[in-house]
């Protein structure tokens, strides 16, 4: 199935409001350092000032710059969300094509166990692991991509399944590929729509639990977090800090979200055809 | 009460594109009888069927009407279709676990019509499906199951019960055969007969022409939205008069063809409407066949013109521009410019003799455009000679000859060129008709060079070397540069054919082309005759001993005995039911029977009586007083006076 | 005959659900067990790191209670019995046995998030058919566009923001709680106040969850719309409400079970995270309380029971999948 992404995508709204948003958490997890005015960690202002020209978003009730914070806290939310995501992509991939791949023993018992896993709420896991433990966010990062890859491993295996009937797979084993061979040469290029759908989905996931997380206050107060913005902020919900100190965390993740979100459908659209509109039911 | 589509034309809309379904159908479905609707896939087969539902998908733009009981359907009234559906028409999808919920039991689904419509009681409603089911033939355990679990021919079976459970009126099968094994096909026709005792009407649209011809009183022919033939379905075998008919009839297997199959040269594609406007600002809407995925040329005129011309066998240049009606001819209705088949050649009262010896009888024949008809007889029958004087290669002592509706001794006299590469000749021993002194390229280039003696070096060569491609051989230089001695016999035949075939010529006269070669050779020549002939829509006039050949090639054979044509008619009927005692003699030497006395010594008056009498098991009194005459029976020409048929 | 034609009843379906059942025992034995596992790897002293950062003190007696009570070598025998018998330790953070905070705070939870599942599986469900169904423009555009935009919204950010818009500035709704605390209602009294308690995060969990539900559905629905099977129901001539319930989106609604079960899990983050902005007395707080307080046995004890409790509402849709699908026969 050859798709012809460039056309369709690329003229598709969700999909470019998406990318431009993206574009925009990237620059500011990037250069992040580099833009924000003051050292977030700096508790040397006047706690719950309003803006000024100094500070833009005005000073929390540690005496920390606003804005910074929120640069950092982007920062923060996003790479934790990519790397985890990264992992339990690689990790479903894998797994998946495996399982696909090997077939018998081999795929049963990496589906059961991926079927275990999947009934776990990873929340839980992971508030109790922090609430134990209180782990670097790596180690965190890290059990969650271990907790999300079976749904990607899922859609892989069965993906895998059905390219293990085509011709060419066929043909190179003919030849006297062995499996790695294939599995890396032919199949796993194959799924790269499915790679794209699922590291956006997870994405997505990990950085809507990483907020979470934060909210509930389980990561170290030293880490930077939209999450945790918004739980201090709330905690002063009858003061006027709505706009300058409530506001602009909440908008970054849920544009975020929102970003990630409008990517993988524009992609999802593409891949999915059957969801478009088409001639009703050529019966002819 | 019966269903009457007048003019019935459907348009799938897709932006400012539209795919013509359907043009100006007209059928009519009496009770107690069984229409089929063939054609092939994208013909418009499964819209007509939805379109009497009710069913089409919105963007379908209808034109015409559907009469049932005398009152329009209005497809704008859901409600009043929705009445009448499955209680009046019932409709049966083709794959039958498709078309079968896949969460409910079967016996649910069938006993579904009468609790919603006809508000019956759960049990009782249970109880008459399960009854429906039965009388398929399908057993109780089955009824509690999903549609998954049933094979396709039950669940083809269950969806008949389910589209008789209200007893409709109106039956519409949609290819109710595909994928089913003799067996089930057998029940659909049951279904058939005896909606048909029962008065209703049937219409049975099908790609499957066996099924058809046996199953179906009436036939009307789909080509691409359009009727091209409507025809009492026992004709189609037999008598065809569309050219697209016929080439229907000869793709299909039966165990009643005789010639292997045929396609037909060429693709259908979808036929596309577009809108948009020409160079003067309006829009206007024109009907062309558009290859689906390639760029639509602008302002290119709107044809009309038949829709089968760029795969027909006969296609002459008006049938592009020219509007083409439905006539009447005898009792099918036809849409052809050229009124259906047409003749490419004829003979009348031809006749030749060597001195005292007749060659030939006086014989009529005529050759159709497209066919491929055989003359088949033993050394010595006139065969030959008949097959000489068709090709304008020797002239008779009497008669008419008429080729391409022109007589040809007038043409001849006037310029022979012209009709000479119109006819193409292949001999029956390659070797010596062509020259030792000339290379394989002098040997196929010659008629060009007779014919067309001004085109350059460059167009020859090009015209050469496609035609040796079309007969499979190579066209590289050292190839070209053999002489005639150096290749083998299969090779030779095939540049023979080549010589013959480089004009583009209407008719093909073969002359025994493959006695002379070995029997592995002589397949693969024969399988490329009926290849150039469909890919060209050649007719060809192929003489032959072999009637077990003939059979695989024909869909006319004339059996010639003693310089007459003893029998004449369609090759699947000759083969199978043979009239002449010949014929049958022939058959059965050819299946290794040899009946009779080899060697009886019955005397024949000269020039009197049947030519046959010396070896014929049925030989009468009268077979010695008179030679019969070549007669018409029901679908053949016999000259016998006791036909086995 | 039509009796038997009435019920069916298959021996090897039930078969196959043990099976089934089975297996998530065995997950929820692993459950119990990482359980009983994970706090022994704690590092050092246990007890001292946990209160530590605390603002519970303890005295010397229960510090030496707590230390016996947790580094007890307990086998996972006894702790399993010990858990059935609904002895789930003691929170000395809020003076209370672990059980009992468990079980008041159980409820509101349920009725939150029944009531919010209930609410936007069934609208969501039933807008997604009915919208698959017509292929209307402006819902094309409009409300699969806003949906689309509010699907991508997280939890915390709509539940603020209805906190703030509702509660606060508009002050139509309370800000905290599940019913206003010491109050003397008359039975209608104290359902209407309930009621206008469970308002906002209910507005807010149903706002989460009700898009992806009606887009699900509606994709589903699409899909379904256009396969045979449903031409055959529309040409049987069945009222439209019937082709379109129970011959369409009754095979629409397959996929969704399955993916709803597939989500099921990350969806009780929102859920947590709505409680403790609206400071609602279900799980979700008392886990957040529990968390500031370092008290581990709360936290232990309400993190096991949630997973279990999960992992019993996967089991049901399983089996309701099976139930739905006879294609499936394991």
């Amino acid at each position: 199935m050859h798709i012809s992404f460039r056309q369709n995508t690329l003229r598709d709204p969700w999909f470019i409001v998406g990318l431009g948003l993206a574009v925009i958490f990237a620059g500011i997890t990037l250069f992040g350092p580099a833009l924000t005015p003051f050292d977030p960690m700096d508790m040397s202002f006047a706690p719950i000032s309003p803006p000024s020209a100094d500070h833009m978003l005005g000073v929390n009730d540690g005496g920390q710059d606003i804005f910074s914070e929120l640069l950092y806290a982007v920062r923060n939310t996003v790479t934790f969300g990519l790397w985890t995501a990264l992992l339990g992509l690689v990790l479903g991939v894998v797994v998946g094509a495996i399982a696909g791949w090997s077939g018998g023993l081999v795929d049963l018992v990496l589906m059961r166990i991926a079927d275990v896993i999947l009934a776990v709420p990873s929340i839980m896991v992971l508030i109790f692991t922090a609430a134990l433990f209180r782990p670097n966010p790596w180690i965190l990062a890290v059990i969650l991509a271990g907790l999300s890859w079976p749904t990607t491993s899922k859609a892989i295996r069965a993906q895998t399944l059905s390219l293990r009937q085509s011709l060419h797979i066929k043909a190179a084993a003919r030849m006297g590929a062995g499996s790695t061979y294939i599995l890396h040469r032919h199949l796993i290029p194959e799924l790269y729509p499915l790679f794209i759908i699922g590291f956006a989905a997870k994405a997505r996931m990990a950085m809507f639990t990483e907020a979470s997380l934060a909210f509930l206050g389980l990561f170290d107060p030293g880490r930077k977090s939209l999450g945790m913005m918004i739980s201090y902020a709330l905690q002063f919900y009858y003061m006027d800090i709505w706009w300058n100190w409530l506001f602009p965390p909440i908008l970054c993740l849920s544009l975020l979200i929102v970003s990630v979100t409008f990517l993988a459908l524009g992609l999802e659209k593409v891949l999915d055809p059957r969801l478009r509109e088409s001639i009703g039911g050529r019966a002819l | 009460m019966s269903l009457r589509i007048e003019n019935l034309s459907v348009l799938y809309q897709d932006g400012d594109h539209a795919i013509q379904a359907l043009e100006e159908v007209s059928l009519r479905l009496a009770g107690g009888r069984c229409l089929a609707l063939v054609g092939e896939s994208g013909s418009g087969k499964t819209t007509l069927g939805l379109a009497c539902l009710g069913l089409l998908p919105r963007n379908a733009l209808v034109r015409g009407t559907i009469r049932f009981r005398d009152r329009n359907l209005d497809f704008r009234d859901e409600a009043s279709l929705n009445e009448l559906r499955w209680s009046r028409l019932a409709m049966v999808f083709q794959h039958g676990s498709a078309n079968l919920n896949p969460v409910h039991r079967i016996i649910d689904q069938v006993a579904e019509p009468l609790i919603q419509k006809k508000r019956l009681g759960r049990r009782e409603a249970l109880a008459k499906a399960a009854d429906a089911l039965a009388e398929m033939g399908l057993d109780f355990e089955h009824y509690k199951r999903y549609p998954h679990q049933l094979s396709g021919g039950q669940a083809q079976r269950a969806l008949l019960a389910m589209g008789r459970i209200l007893d409709p009126e109106v039956l519409i099968l949609d290819e109710p055969t595909s994928a089913l094994d003799a067996f089930n096909k057998g029940i659909v026709g049951d279904v058939i007969a005896s909606a048909k005792t029962e008065k209703k009407a049937v219409l049975l649209i099908t790609h499957d022409l066996e099924f058809a011809v046996h199953n179906s009183d009436d036939m009307a022919v789909l080509y691409l939205g359009q009727i091209m033939e409507t025809l009492p379905s026992k004709d189609l075998l037999v008598r065809p008069l569309h050219p697209y008919t016929l080439a229907l009839a000869r793709s299909f297997p039966s165990m009643q063809t005789a010639r292997d199959l045929g396609g037909i040269r060429g693709d259908a594609f979808y036929r596309t409407v577009h809108q948009h406007g020409r160079g003067d600002g309006d829009t206007y809407r024109h009907s062309h066949i558009q290859v689906p995925e390639s760029i639509h040329a602008n302002g290119h005129a709107p044809p009309t013109g038949c829709l089968f011309q760029n795969r027909c066998t006969q296609a002459l240049d008006g049938c592009r521009h020219e509007p083409v009606i439905l006539e009447k001819i005898d009792d099918h209705l036809v849409r052809c410019l050229r009124h259906g088949i047409a003749d490419l050649a004829e003979l009348r009262g031809v006749e030749k003799s060597y001195g005292a010896v007749v060659a030939l009888h006086p014989t009529d024949l005529t050759l159709k455009c497209g066919e491929v008809f055989s003359l088949v007889g033993e050394t010595g029958s006139g065969k030959t000679t008949l097959a000489m004087i068709q090709a304008g290669a020797l002239n008779p002592d009497k008669g008419k000859r008429i080729f391409d509706g022109r007589d040809m001794e007038e043409w001849m006299r006037r310029d022979i060129r012209s009709l000479a590469g119109r006819i193409g000749v292949v001999y029956q021993n390659p070797a010596e008709s062509v020259s030792h002194r000339f290379t394989v390229k002098e040997i196929v280039a010659e008629p060009l060079k007779i014919h067309q003696p001004s085109l350059g070096k460059e167009k020859i060569h090009e015209r050469i070397t496609r035609v040796l491609r079309d007969v499979h051989l190579s066209t590289d230089e050292a190839f070209l540069r053999r002489y005639a001695h150096e290749l083998n016999m299969g090779a030779i035949q095939r540049v023979c054919m080549a010589r013959a075939l480089v004009l583009e010529p209407a008719l093909l006269v073969a002359d025994e082309p493959t006695s002379s070669l070995d029997p592995s050779v002589q397949a693969k020549v024969m399988k490329l005759l009926l290849e150039l002939q469909i890919e060209r829509g050649l007719t060809m006039l192929f003489v032959t001993h072999d009637i077990g050949l003939a059979r695989k090639i024909s869909d006319r054979i004339g059996i010639m005995l003693k310089g007459s044509l003893v029998e004449l008619g369609p090759a699947t009927k000759i083969i199978s039911e043979p009239a002449h005692p010949y014929t049958r003699l022939l058959l059965d030497s050819a299946c290794g029977i040899h009946s009779g006395s080899k060697l009886t010594k019955r005397e024949r008056k000269e020039s009197k009586g049947c030519p046959f009498v010396s070896r014929c098991p049925r030989v009468g009194e009268q077979c010695y007083r008179g030679t019969p005459v070549l007669k018409q029976g029901k679908d053949r020409h016999v000259a016998c006076y006791s036909p086995l048929a | 005959m039509t009796s038997t034609l009435m019920h069916p009843f298959s021996k090897r379906r039930s078969q196959n659900r043990f099976g089934l059942v089975t297996a998530f025992c065995l997950t929820a034995l692993a459950m119990v067990y990482l359980s009983h596992a994970l706090p022994g790897f704690l590092p050092g002293d246990f007890v001292t790191a946990m209160y530590a950062g605390s603002y519970v003190t303890l005295s010397e007696e229960q510090e030496a209670e707590l230390k016996a009570f947790y580094n007890t070598d307990e086998t996972f025998g006894n702790y399993l019995l010990r858990l059935l018998r609904l002895d789930w330790g003691y929170s000395y953070a809020f003076l209370s046995p672990v059980s009992s905070l468990f079980f008041e705070a159980l409820p509101w939870t349920l009725f939150l998030m029944g009531t919010a599942h209930l609410l936007s599986m069934g609208l969501g469900f039933v807008a997604g058919v009915e919208a698959a169904w017509r292929r209307n423009r402006f819902i094309e555009r409009g409300l699969v566009g806003g949906l689309t935009v509010l699907e991508g919204v997280p939890e915390i950010s709509t539940g603020v923001l209805l906190l703030l818009i509702f509660a606060l500035h508009l002050g139509w709704f309370p800000a905290a709680g599940a019913e206003t605390a010491y109050a003397d209602f008359t039975l209608w009294g104290r359902v209407g106040d309930v009621v206008s308690h469970l308002v906002l995060p209910l507005t807010t969990l149903v706002a989460a969850y009700f898009p992806g539900n009606f887009l699900l559905a509606r994709n589903s629905m699409m899909l379904v719309v256009t396969a045979p099977y449903v031409t055959t129901a529309r040409a049987k001539g069945l009222p439209p409400r019937r082709v379109r319930y129970a011959h369409a989106a009754r095979n629409a609604l397959l996929p969704l079970v399955t993916r709803f079960g597939l989500r099921f899990a990350f969806m009780i983050t929102g859920a947590l995270v709505v409680e403790r902005i609206n400071a609602y007395p279900g799980l979700g707080t008392l886990l957040f309380n529990a968390i500031q307080a370092r008290d581990l046995p709360v936290i232990q004890g309400v993190v096991l029971m949630s997973s279990l409790m999960v992992l019993a509402v996967i089991l049901g849709l399983e089996v309701i999948y099976r139930m739905l699908d006879p294609r499936i026969s394991y």
